[in-house]
């Protein structure tokens, strides 16, 4: 009977310990759309004018805005996803935009900027 | 490791008792080679072990065994060296060397095993390979007597029979021969193996001053100028001998001559300095200015109140740069795919070889003689040979075939601009016979093209990237050969150019190939880059002119024949034979022969929308690989570029193809660095221009649209790309 009972509680199996890695932070289409992503930009996008914004200088100054603008996307990306370099990071977030869901997005989000969205 | 285990030790007992039976050195006769009693019946052995034992079992142990009993320089080239031409007519002494070359051949074959290799080859490549450097410095210096010369000797009674009374052992001497040669000039130091301090002795030069000298030049121009009439099945073994002498040289820098080497050579050694001094003037902007251990720390201020910590002082001024430097602090980057590595086959062609200012000048004589004589005999019976797929053809041979041909008909260009040159420098002829094109005949020809195509089809579907590559630069070489001819003072030249442009522009699947050939692109190594974007550059300009000048260029295209009509026909012939009981297979029959048809038609060719197809989103991809090269592109190259992205920037107006963030880096990159392009390389002026211009037309982009800001993340999609450029919808015309 008391044999049946400790069974019965399975006191005497062995629990095993399976540690779990951690997962890996991807660059994926929901990191993307999250808040630090493509909402904060197109909050940019919306807010009147990017080159006041970003401080750009405008005429005669195209390099120097570059940078600027450059300097920009950097610091957007290595908030979004720390992990990767610059250059590596927009590869991903360029892969990411392929996929179908993506590309109705990025379709709509520019009919919105077209002129007379909503009215019509 | 124990020696004997590497082989059976039987057999390397037997191996090894058959060379020392040979012959050898004899202290009594000042240190020369005496043979042995049987040497003859040694060497025929040796043979047979080759063939018995390594060839039908599939092992290397035999030539390994004769690798380190030194067999070839210890025996074989003294028993060569020893048949000296006064003794030519000494039937025993010929009939020993020509033992010798049948071992030789088997011995320097080159190793190249795609598959089925086992541990055997495994264990013993490397080794042999070693070996074959070996015997090919052997070879080429061996003091007193020249070994290729000898060599020539052998077949040289064979050759002078008539095609017709050769015996079939004449014809496998010949090929013996020209296989040694092929096997020689292929061997070259393995880049993974340890150098064996040989490198000068068997280097490209060498081996061209080896040849000169000892007449194989003379042998092959012979045979290459009667190829079709006295020579007919060697035609391929010759093909492989000249292309591993040619690839990879530099066709311009070989038709130099003596001064404008050197000035060449000066002036590269200038460049090579100035890169060097811009690249200290750049570290030495951000260079620190104190010790090491200085210790600056700053801040970079983001939004939200965050900051991030850098060190350094370079820090400290520059903006820009402490970006820089956040970035490269991070250990993670992307796992790259490796490409296979294909540069170290004995078939590649895309590295660039060197060669002395001695070997250029004989080389260069060999390839002038060859296009005079040789030239159109040996690619119109290699064609025919194509046409036919002749058995001995290997799939290796038509790249070399067509890598060949865009060699020589490079060299021929180069030459006719000495020659112009030097006509100009003398003034002496005021008005010189211009020459004609007929001494590269054999290659402009409709059925040339029909075989190039053909192959650059096969090759683009069968994803066989090197083989294309071979045939992209072919049809790049044609295609400035014809312009050229189209230039030339000649009347008939003139015509003839003009027929082949027609020809060339008349079918559209051409153009269409081309296109599909610069977007599809992907990780196929920096020449097949550099050849693709150089044919579709020179494809698209020469194009563009011949359409400008004849406006009403037809071209016959081919579309997928509408399916409504053939489903209509098909059920109206249906309805018709509805009776018979074998209609069904008859219907299902007419159905597919309906959608294989094609139906193909000429229409007016229309230069703005074929050039339309070339602007895509996966070309302006291709052009950006190859300009990230910049640092080390040639000022063509960079020109090729700056033009490509000129054209999809102002001509066809698709700059929003360009306002990628990845790009836009590249390009300031390019102009503003760290490690830009140089600002005394001639193309700098250019592409500043070109950056400041796409750069200005983004910005207002963004002004006007600044959802931009957002798809200047990603390529481009087709259903928004108009409206982004244009600010509308594009307007079409409605059928009804």
């Amino acid at each position: 009977d008391n044999k049946e009972n400790t069974d019965l509680l399975g006191l005497d199996e062995e629990v095993k310990i399976v540690k779990k890695r951690k997962p890996v932070a991807k660059l994926d289409e929901a990191r993307l759309l999250s808040q630090p992503g493509i909402p904060k930009l197109r909050a940019l996008a919306r807010s009147g004018s990017i080159a006041s914004k970003l401080r750009l200088k405008g005429k005669g100054h195209e390099y120097s805005d570059a940078a600027k603008l450059l300097g920009y996307y950097q610091l957007w990306l290595d908030n979004l996803y720390p992990k990767a370099k610059f250059a590596d990071g927009l590869q991903l977030v360029e892969k990411v935009g392929h996929g179908k869901m993506m590309q109705a997005m990025r379709k709509e989000w520019i009919d919105e900027g077209k002129p007379g969205h909503g009215t019509g | 490791f124990d020696k004997a285990q590497t082989v059976d030790p039987e057999v390397r007992a037997h191996v090894y008792s058959l060379v020392t039976a040979l012959g050898g050195t004899e202290a009594d006769e000042a240190g020369s080679y005496v043979l042995g009693d049987d040497a003859l019946a040694c060497l025929r052995d040796l043979k047979r072990w080759l063939k018995l034992y390594d060839e039908k079992n599939n092992r290397l142990d035999v030539a390994r065994c004769l690798a380190e009993a030194n067999l070839v320089n210890g025996d074989l080239l003294p028993i060569l060296a020893a048949w000296t031409e006064d003794s030519n007519n000494n039937r025993a002494k010929a009939r020993l060397a020509l033992a010798c070359l049948e071992l030789l051949v088997p011995l320097t074959w080159p190793l190249e095993h795609a598959g089925g290799m086992t541990v055997n080859h495994h264990r013993h490549t490397p080794y042999i390979q070693q070996a074959h450097v070996r015997y090919k410095a052997g070879t080429l210096c061996y003091g007193r007597a020249s070994i290729l010369r000898t060599i020539v000797r052998i077949g040289l009674p064979s050759i002078a029979t008539s095609k017709d009374d050769r015996t079939s052992r004449d014809e496998g001497i010949i090929k013996l021969m020209l296989y040694f040669f092929r096997n020689i000039s292929i061997i070259t130091p393995l880049p993974n193996l340890p150098s064996q301090g040989l490198d000068d002795e068997i280097s490209r030069s060498a081996t061209i001053e080896a040849f000169r000298q000892q007449d194989v030049f003379a042998l092959l121009l012979t045979m290459c100028s009667n190829m079709g009439e006295d020579f007919n099945l060697q035609d391929v073994i010759v093909l492989e001998i000249i292309f591993n002498l040619i690839k990879g040289v530099n066709v311009e820098k070989l038709f130099m001559n003596e001064e404008q080497r050197k000035i060449q050579k000066t002036t590269e050694l200038k460049d090579v300095l100035g890169k060097e001094r811009a690249m200290h003037r750049d570290y030495a902007k951000i260079a620190p200015t104190r010790h090491g251990r200085f210790g600056t720390m700053i801040w970079v201020k983001r939004e939200d109140e965050k900051v991030s910590a850098i060190s350094g002082q370079d820090n400290l001024k520059d903006g820009r740069n402490s970006l820089l430097k956040m970035d490269k602090s991070k250990k993670w980057s992307k796992p790259q795919q490796r490409r296979k590595d294909l540069d170290h086959s004995i078939y590649d062609f895309d590295h660039s070889v060197p060669l002395t200012a001695d070997a250029s000048e004989l080389l260069r004589n060999f390839v002038e003689e060859f296009l005079d004589s040789g030239f159109n005999p040996l690619f119109t019976h290699l064609r025919k040979a194509i046409e036919r797929e002749a058995d001995r053809l290997l799939d290796i041979n038509y790249r070399q075939f067509f890598y060949t041909v865009s060699w020589f008909l490079q060299a021929e260009k180069c030459r006719r601009a000495r020659q112009e040159k030097d006509r100009k420098n003398q003034k002496v002829q005021t008005d010189f016979e211009a020459e004609s094109y007929g001494l590269v005949a054999a290659v402009l020809n409709q059925e040339t093209f029909i075989t190039l195509n053909r192959y650059m089809q096969t090759s683009f579907d069968n994803k066989e990237w090197q083989d294309l590559n071979a045939s992209m630069r072919c049809f790049t070489q044609i295609l400035l050969t014809v312009q050229e001819m189209a230039q030339s003072s000649l009347e008939e030249d003139q015509e003839i150019a003009d027929n082949i442009q027609n020809r060339i522009f008349y079918e559209e699947t051409t153009h269409d190939r081309i296109v599909n050939i610069l977007k599809g692109y992907k990780d196929q190594g920096f020449g097949y880059l550099d050849a693709c974007t150089e044919l579709s550059h020179v494809f698209l300009r020469m194009l563009e002119r011949y359409s400008k000048e004849n406006a009403d260029l037809q071209i016959r295209s081919r579309r997928r024949a509408r399916r409504k009509k053939k489903e209509q026909q098909t059920t109206q012939n249906g309805e018709n034979e509805e009776a018979d009981d074998d209609d069904d297979d008859v219907r299902s029959e007419n159905e597919d022969i309906a959608e294989a048809a094609q139906v193909s038609r000429e229409r007016k060719f229309d230069f703005t929308r074929f050039a339309a197809k070339f602007t895509s989103q996966s070309s302006v991809n291709t052009l950006v690989a190859f300009t990230a090269f910049y640092r080390d592109l040639s000022i063509d190259q960079l020109k090729r570029a700056h033009r490509f992205f000129y054209r999809v920037a102002f001509k066809q107006e698709l700059a929003v193809l360009l306002f990628r963030v990845d790009i836009i880096a590249l390009f300031y990159q390019l102009i503003k660095g760290p490690e830009g392009l140089d600002r005394s390389n001639a193309m700098y002026k250019e592409w500043d221009e070109l950056v400041r211009q796409v750069l200005k037309k983004m910005f207002k982009k963004l002004e006007q649209r600044p959802e931009l800001i957002v798809e200047m993340l990603f390529s481009k999609i087709r259903a928004t790309l108009y409206y982004l450029e244009y600010g509308h919808e594009r307007q079409t015309v409605s059928s009804t």
